[in-house]
């Protein structure tokens, strides 16, 4: 009896040991936020500015972009590590799974720069793959060639939080008929938040029980104004989320259960 | 005597109803744990199906620059083929099984590892922006396919533990419960195509 049982304790002990020989992608930081300069490529200024926005975008339409640098990508290759680190993460919010991971390897003198967009499930629809290599083809690595990390990350979320939320979408390639899907799916989107922001405001007192720690809108009228002030300038081409973010305050609320399938692009320089 | 007969039979009761529950547990966990292996193996089996989905248009496209490498380009087709031949039923998720799967799986990734570097010959393919999106589709697929089997391993590695161990292996043996095969880590690092710029 006793030689069965630890004939079971050691298979089952022999069986658990390839769960630990993967080497693993960095823990959350504690306190989350959503640019994690562990690479050191931007200055404290840079990832203030770079912070504030994306949290002001998290706040306003509930797409998690976080930006994580890194000097060393543990044998994965960079798409691989991107979507582990959503995985692990749980970027973006439960609901939705719009997470999106934006991954920097830096290029050193013996390596060279390796970057990748994770795209969460809920993401994959409005940035699809040969959206997301073309951004990185077309913002990203041109900076980066020329060591403008910071240049080419807010180019890149630039156009990753248009995508997201909406408010513009990438000339398509002739083969590409999914427009109205998108489109069904933001419209389906901005009602879903409409509605939320509606029911937040006429029940103030009442919001203690919702669930994964977004930044609170204490006040459901400010997010209906963005809203409908997204909505009015949806034709507007301006780089409006940059640099006046101050009014948000509050920091990021954290990550809220996102997944992720792998989907996205990944290019190196 | 009347005295003593009630308290076994009550110890007897007792232990009938524990036992009961505890089968009862063991066997409504194990069936929870099987349907996630199962719908794990569906991710599995969708990711490697949108990269099935692929190949005609990325074939077609690559046909239009590169005509007389016929031997690759039906290369990928035969072994895209034999590729979704085999479907495995989500009941019968035995090691054999995934490794034969894998095997025409990994066939069909070295087929399509040679068709993409072909744009290395043909500068007018690899300019093509419907090839480029193409490409970049293709390595979004492969990463869908890494990452839903990394999950497919997790779901089927704690079903494993769960039947293998001790006690709850007797409850799984009891109602045919098998331990579930799992996708060879190397195997998709060697063969997964090389797409480049």
């Amino acid at each position: 009896m006793l030689k069965t049982v630890s004939k079971y304790i050691l298979s089952t002990v022999i069986f658990l040991l390839p769960a630990f020989a993967c080497p693993a992608v960095p823990t959350a930081p504690s306190p989350q936020r959503l640019v994690n300069d562990f690479a050191g490529i931007f200055s404290p200024e840079q990832t203030a500015v770079l912070e504030n926005t994306l949290v002001a975008f998290d706040d306003s339409t509930s797409n998690q972009i976080t930006v994580v640098t890194v000097t060393d990508l543990e044998g994965y290759s960079a798409s691989e590590y991107a979507t582990r680190i959503g995985l692990e993460w749980k970027v973006g919010s439960e609901k939705f799974d719009n997470g999106l991971v934006l991954l920097i390897k830096p290029k050193t003198e013996d390596s060279g720069g390796q970057v990748a967009i994770s795209v969460g499930y809920g993401l994959e629809g409005t940035i699809p793959d040969a959206y997301a290599k073309r951004i990185i083809d077309n913002e990203l690595i041109p900076h980066f060639r020329q060591n403008d990390y910071f240049g080419g990350t807010v180019a890149a979320c630039d156009v990753l939080m248009k995508l997201a939320s909406g408010e513009i979408s990438e000339p398509r390639s002739r083969d590409d008929d999914d427009a109205g899907g998108v489109l069904a799916f933001f419209l389906f989107l901005i009602f879903v938040i409409i509605v939320a922001a509606v029911a937040a405001g006429s029940n103030k007192g009442n919001n203690n029980g919702r669930r994964g720690g977004r930044g609170r809108y204490d006040d459901g009228d400010i997010a209906s104004a963005i809203i409908i002030g997204n909505l009015l300038g949806g034709s507007r081409g301006g780089h409006s989320s940059w640099g006046g973010s101050g009014s948000f305050g509050g920091g990021f609320g954290g990550f809220g259960g996102g997944s992720f399938g792998g989907g996205g692009a990944s290019g190196s320089w | 005597m009347k005295k003593g007969t009630l308290i076994t039979v009550t110890v007897i009761a007792v232990i009938v109803l524990a036992l009961f529950f505890w089968v009862k547990n063991s066997y409504n966990g194990l069936v929870k744990a099987d349907e996630q292996v199962k719908s794990a193996w569906s991710q599995v089996e969708n990711v490697y199906q949108r990269r099935a989905d692929l190949i005609p248009n990325l074939v077609a496209t690559v046909k239009g620059y590169a005509d007389h490498e016929s031997e690759t380009l039906e290369s990928v087709v035969e072994a895209r083929s034999k590729a979704t031949r085999i479907s495995i039923d989500p009941e019968n998720l035995d090691p054999d099984r995934i490794a034969e799967f894998q095997e025409a799986q990994g066939e069909l990734s070295q087929a399509l590892g040679r068709l993409i570097m072909l744009q290395e010959n043909y500068p007018d393919l690899k300019a093509n922006q419907n090839f480029r999106d193409l490409q970049a589709q293709l390595e979004g697929t492969e990463n869908r396919i890494s990452t839903e089997r990394m999950k497919f391993n997790e779901t089927a590695r704690s079903y494993n533990t769960m039947v293998r161990s001790f006690p709850k292996n007797i409850i799984a043996s009891m109602f045919g419960f098998d331990t579930k095969g799992y996708f060879e880590a190397s195997e998709g690092a060697e063969t997964a195509p090389k797409v480049e710029f």
